[in-house]
């Protein structure tokens, strides 16, 4: 195991990652930006280094300045958390050459996992379901509407470099795709400097369903189970569980093996996501990879007992996983909220500010995963996620009781500081949703004013 | 929606729908709201407008704990557009809580992470002793990072007090690195 690790991001994982390495030993070094001086991670790890400004362009993501740190603090490995540089290939090399091990797939498979659509490629050959779309980007608009014209209407176009939700435009008909290209080309080469649009039929409704793998260096490759991530506005998630309402075990099972021969087929190590769509027959349909631990990762260890970051560390360090998949059994039902410092009323704008006010909620089965304490700043320069409410319970109907209670207690106040607590207390009880058939688009709908179940306006995606 | 993908980014929220760059008299409104809720009595405020900025000056309340105030960002602040930037500065002149100075003290900070070098080549001379006078813009130091050799310059002129680094020590974001008394036409 490794002596010391320094952890390359802010804020709830920053937190969690060096949570994981305490019960294992390690001792923990945190960077951060000025924003972030008086973050807990700062103040929980055993060593802090100031790597920057506040942007995150000038600190988290500033590779120079945290190889730096880490050279710095010498540590043997870093964990880059979600987000900022776990997913880039550069940064993971950069650590190799530094003799640092970077915790996460290796360079090559993070770079051939980096594009999606060549990604499709390889899935397909792996033999698991694939929508109809390209395999490549289409090079012109000419190759794009004979590309079109196959995978048929309505189609999404989405950036081959991108992630996140972000970058990806829907297409209704043959006369929208040539405005659509140049604007999903253009918002590509400026989030992800990479312009490659591909193509991919439009299901909808659709549920999105991920699969935990988990994978090490002595033949391990495992499947902990599916996430529902249904919940979801403008492709942000807010409420994850697991398992899910619309699988049952022979789906489970068939979900587990596609995942497996998908993270076998390209090689994968370490904590990685399978995301899939199901549809309404539920058919699912292999959508990417995801080569880094995850937001809502919590539902998968409440149901499974399973440290996940501590898997991490431990596949990293080259130890086999510390189980097999015969050790795995999915037990009860796990729910996680999202709390975002946003305002639903006003289209989920972010609401920096102090927090005056931060009770956290408690009692049984109730996890409570966050960096903020009364007296936290919510910096305006991060994503706005400052906690995550997780609740277990032996069935759904009792988790999504308790995650009521829970954010019922929960308390974040703060001058101009909105949550979406309220939001998501008066989701969980709703009755499409207590249900279990909510989709994708569940949020587009005017679910809030009719609990009758009435049929949803045909949403207008917003990118 | 479907085909959608997980969303652990590292930009802020999405946020409203796109409004374009905030413009003077956004920024103004939260420069209000910014002031409105500092507990502290603002000195100073500069608002600025391309690559948007918001500046607060106020006086050092006590050294312990400096407050960064957070400015709430207009628009989207995503990675490849135009960063709408928002910044509050800390107090320029952080006064120790034992017996302050009677005239504050310019600090050379380090603007990255790495190796400092206080002469150009090992065996010669360094850029600065204690005791030199030196104009602004004068070296003091170099900061190496992955092989990258940085200058670092002083903006102040005056003279050097203090050396508060060896040389070959890494430093990270910030550290001091030079300290001078300045001498009295700069701003």
């Amino acid at each position: 195991m490794f002596a010391k690790v320094l952890v390359a991001n802010r804020g709830e994982i920053a937190v969690r990652v060096i949570r994981a390495c305490r019960e294992l030993g390690v001792r923990t070094v945190a960077v951060y930006s000025t924003a972030d001086a008086s973050s807990r991670a700062v103040q929980l790890a055993d060593e802090a280094v100031h790597i920057g400004p506040a942007p995150a362009k000038q600190s988290y993501l500033h590779i120079p300045n945290v190889i730096g740190a880490a050279v710095k603090t010498g540590v043997d490995a870093i964990h880059p958390g979600y987000g900022f540089l776990s997913e880039d290939p550069y940064f993971a090399a950069i650590c190799a050459e530094h003799g640092i091990t970077f915790i996460g797939p290796p360079p090559e498979v993070m770079e051939a996992l980096g594009d999606k659509a060549t990604v499709r490629g390889l899935m397909g050959a792996a033999g698991l379901p694939l929508l109809p779309g390209t395999t490549t980007a289409p090079a012109s608009l000419d190759e794009a509407v004979a590309a079109a014209d196959e995978v048929g209407f309505p189609l999404l176009l989405k950036a081959s470099a991108g992630g996140g939700g972000r970058g990806i435009a829907i297409v209704r008909s043959r006369g929208d795709l040539p405005a659509a290209f140049r604007a999903v080309r253009a918002q590509a080469r400026s989030l992800f400097n990479d312009p490659s649009v591909y193509l991919e039929r439009f299901l909808e409704p659709a549920r999105h369903i991920e699969v935990q793998v988990m994978c090490d260096d002595h033949g391990g490759v495992t499947h902990l189970g599916e996430r529902d991530c249904s919940v979801q506005r403008r492709n942000q998630k807010l409420l994850e569980e697991s398992p899910s309402p619309a699988v049952d075990a022979g789906l489970r099972a068939e979900l587990g093996a596609a995942a497996v021969r998908g993270a076998r087929a390209v090689g994968y190590r370490g904590a990685g996501t399978m995301e899939f769509l199901l549809d309404t027959e539920n058919r699912f349909w292999f959508m990417e990879m995801n080569c880094r631990i995850q937001v809502e990762h919590p539902v998968t260890e409440m149901v499974t007992a399973i440290d996940l970051v501590a898997e991490q560390l431990r596949v990293a360090a080259g130890e086999p996983l510390s189980f097999t998949q015969d050790d795995i059994g999915i037990r009860g039902h796990a729910v996680e909220c999202r709390i975002n410092a946003e305002d639903p009323e006003r289209g989920f704008a972010p609401t920096p500010g102090v927090l005056t006010a931060f009770d956290a909620p408690g009692g049984p089965w109730v996890r409570f995963d966050s960096h903020c304490v009364a007296g936290s700043v919510v910096p305006p320069h991060y994503d706005s996620l400052i906690a995550k409410v997780i609740v277990w319970a032996p069935d759904r109907d009792a988790a999504l009781n308790r995650m009521h209670r829970a954010l019922g207690e929960l308390r974040v106040e703060g001058a101009g500081l909105h949550t979406t607590t309220a939001f998501q207390r008066e989701l969980v009880v709703h009755p499409a949703f207590r249900r279990g058939g909510v989709t994708t688009d569940f949020l587009q709908t005017d679910w809030r004013e009719g609990a009758t179940g009435a049929a949803p306006d045909t949403a207008q995606l917003t990118v | 929606m479907s085909g959608v993908t997980t969303p652990e980014n590292d930009a802020p929220g999405t946020g409203a729908a796109a409004e374009g760059p905030p413009t003077v008299a956004d920024l103004r409104a939260e420069a209000v709201l910014l002031v409105a809720a500092l507990p502290v009595s603002v000195r100073r405020v500069r608002v600025a407008s391309g690559s948007a900025v918001v500046e607060v000056d106020w006086a050092p309340v006590d050294v312990a704990a400096v407050p960064v105030a957070a400015v709430p960002v207009m628009g989207p602040a995503v990675g490849g557009t135009v960063p709408a930037i928002v910044t509050a500065a800390v107090p320029s002149t952080a006064v120790p809580s034992t017996a302050a100075p009677a005239v504050a003290r310019h600090r050379v900070t380090a603007p990255l992470v790495g190796t400092v070098y206080r002469r150009p080549a090992p065996g010669e001379p360094p850029f600065v002793d204690v005791g030199d006078v030196v104009e602004p813009g004068r070296q003091v130091a170099i900061v190496e990072a992955m092989k990258l050799m940085n200058e670092i310059t002083t903006e102040h002129g005056g003279t050097v007090v203090a050396i508060p680094v060896e040389d070959g020590e890494m430093v990270e974001y910030g550290q001091v690195l030079v300290e001078l008394d300045p001498t009295g036409n700069e701003g």
